[in-house]
């Protein structure tokens, strides 16, 4: 399936968003790393749903969005965005710190939000362990912690294998810059979403890694505890990326969640 | 030219081995190596060179801060500046400086360095610095923020030196309903602010454009130059006329009764060169922290680490001076001669250079240097 790409203007920032598919719409958040492009997995989920995958403002080629500080604001920029692109009441799903934010949207506006897949979110702090520093690490250094076993990821080679481009190399930097803009300190949770996620009572499910070394499996029972209508599925040898590293079982977890009644 | 009187205040007393155990002695090297009791000996030493420094004539002591590093135990400029106050004489103290970025309270600054001036009797010079990254991971300050709130702070600060209070300020980084310092400096309109520079030439083009007195930290003279050149610029934009008296450098430096005895203390200068800023780009360069121009520039700059230099490169290109008082006295002529300079900054005592020898190097200098360079 081949999606195609549009510039959305939400407020005084333009976004590029992957959009394919047919059928209700899945609005898809991505993490830190930035906005990947069109994976295997969407591909399935697509056969069923139109999918639309922005880039983060401040990301990739998005507009810059000094102003932002934390994920609220992005959350609240999405909750803008879903109005500008006349999504409707839409399924959501977001990956690592684009999960956090889809939990965030969720507590400011349930009503909007028809089915949440967070896959291994960040945003509540560990009560066990702590999430890994990723600032503190080389980028090269810290991909290795994202995944369990890059021998079993298919799109590997696609994704990380080449030597990066300089216009790549400039878009890791801009997606790191923005990440800590959004996620310095607290480093990577929202002390007060704990107490609103119980707001949040639409069909939720978590998906993590049981290898993820980058947010605490642990995290993934606090999501599940808070919010009020939510299963955790948990991957065996799976690392923090499961949408790449087992797209197949990932896209079938999706799909029958988003099918179910 | 006048020249000044530097000590890190290093704490170099653990075996070098387990520090190589550890990715960077900067914030990983765990301070279960750190010892209260020596500590509690070296402040009083590296205090008393202080003092000796001012009787002997330097025209100024220079004083720093670094955290969460073996390399400079001096955690509070603005703390050893009170006490160096009131223990020298004649002494300028300048601060360089106080690392505007990671403070959450500008005004407490400006209190802290208006006291100082106060007891010192007007002799602080008011240096303000970015920081190295491990500052901003020791205080845990966005680094994407770094710059904004460098210039948000020296706004506060001189808002907090000149205007009457009480007034508010509703910046981007820095919200105070009422700010009324009741702790003004002594010099009017405030002590003269001083810049390091060591890669940014957003900082050269700033410290330019305000006026203030410059000083490249270790770098080539060609990249002094550049700095210098950028420095020009801003000046010129803000129709300023640069003077020597606001451009400095620093090296480090010292003297012995001998050419054979300088070489040998000479060497510890060389773990502030290499084993000191090991470390992963990540706690030096943060993300966000330099601009690309910056990292550009420091790439430029750094061609050729400091630290893969062997100790005879870095005394033939004039990161380090040692030799007898009359080499020394050529050498720092030199540097004149090359950048043009009004202040020449000493690194003067550093690792493991033991009492004795920096004393001796400190009365030295005193006999028979700053008379030289007094007259340069």
């Amino acid at each position: 399936m081949k999606p195609r790409e549009e510039m959305i203007a939400v407020g005084e920032t333009k976004v590029p968003v992957l959009i394919g598919g047919s059928g209700r719409p899945l609005l898809v958040l991505h993490g830190a790393g930035g906005n990947r492009g069109w994976r295997r997995w969407m591909d399935v989920v697509a056969e069923r749903h139109t999918i639309y995958a922005p880039t983060h403002p401040g990301f990739g080629r998005s507009d810059s969005a000094d102003w932002m500080e934390s994920i609220e604001d992005l959350a609240r920029f999405y909750l803008w965005f879903m109005d500008v692109a006349g999504l409707g009441k839409t399924a959501l799903l977001g990956h690592s710190i684009g999960g956090w934010t889809a939990a965030e949207m969720a507590t400011m506006r349930p009503e909007s939000i028809e089915r949440l897949v967070l896959v291994a979110p960040t945003g509540l702090k560990p009560e066990q362990g702590e999430i890994l520093d990723i600032f503190y690490y080389p980028p090269e250094e810290l991909l290795k912690y994202t995944v369990h076993d890059p021998a079993t990821i298919p799109e590997w080679a696609e994704l990380y294998g080449k030597k990066p481009m300089p216009e790549e190399l400039d878009i890791a930097v801009r997606n790191r810059e923005m990440t800590a803009r959004l996620t310095w300190k607290p480093y990577m949770f929202n002390p007060r979403l704990p107490h609103f996620l119980p707001r949040a009572t639409m069909p939720a499910l978590i998906v993590w890694g049981r290898e993820d070394r980058i947010v605490p499996v642990i995290c993934g029972e606090q999501y599940r505890r808070l919010l009020p209508k939510a299963t955790l599925s948990v991957l065996d040898r799976c690392g923090h990326q499961p949408p790449i590293e087992q797209p197949e079982a990932f896209a079938r977890i999706v799909l029958d969640f988003l099918g179910r009644a | 030219m006048k020249l000044y009187y530097f000590s890190e205040m290093p704490h170099h007393e653990y075996p070098d081995a387990e520090g190589d155990k550890y990715p960077s002695l900067r914030l990983a090297f765990p301070n279960t190596f750190f010892s209260p009791d020596i500590a509690h000996k070296n402040y009083q030493r590296y205090l008393d060179e202080y003092q000796l420094a001012d009787e002997v004539g330097f025209d100024g002591l220079m004083i720093n801060e670094h955290h969460s590093t073996p390399s400079c135990v001096n955690v509070s400029a603005n703390m050893t500046t009170g006490i160096l106050g009131r223990i020298t004489k004649q002494a300028k103290l300048l601060i360089l400086g106080n690392i505007l970025p990671i403070q959450d309270n500008p005004v407490q600054v400006a209190e802290q360095v208006a006291m100082a001036d106060l007891i010192s009797g007007g002799r602080v010079l008011s240096g303000f610095v970015r920081g190295v990254g491990v500052e901003s991971w020791w205080a845990n300050t966005n680094p994407v923020h770094n710059r904004e709130r460098f210039e948000e702070c020296h706004d506060l600060i001189i808002k907090c030196w000149t205007a009457p209070g009480p007034f508010r300020w509703e910046g981007r980084h820095y919200h105070f309903r009422h700010v009324n310092p009741w702790c003004l400096p002594l010099q009017k309109p405030h002590p003269p602010i001083w810049v390091p520079g060591t890669a940014s030439p957003e900082t050269a083009v700033w410290a330019g454009r305000m006026g203030y007195t410059y000083v490249p930290f270790l770098v080539s003279f060609e990249v002094a130059r550049e700095l210098f050149d950028f420095y020009r610029q801003g000046a010129a934009e803000a129709g300023r006329i640069v003077t020597e008296d606001k451009l400095g450098f620093l090296i480090c430096a010292v003297t012995a009764d001998t050419k054979a005895k300088a070489l040998e203390a000479g060497r510890h200068f060389v773990w502030r060169m290499g084993p000191t800023l090991r470390g992963p780009v990540e706690f030096f360069s943060p993300v966000g922290m330099r601009s690309r121009a910056a990292n550009q520039f420091a790439l430029k700059a750094r061609s050729v680490s400091l630290s893969k230099m062997s100790y005879e490169e870095l005394v033939d290109n004039y990161y380090i001076v040692a030799g007898t008082p009359d080499e020394v006295v050529d050498r720092f002529a030199r540097v004149r001669e090359e950048l043009g300079i009004g202040h020449l900054l000493l690194e003067a005592q550093e690792s493991r250079m033991d009492h004795a020898t920096t004393t001796r190097s400190i009365e030295l200098m005193g006999k028979s240097v700053l008379p030289a360079t007094a007259k340069m």
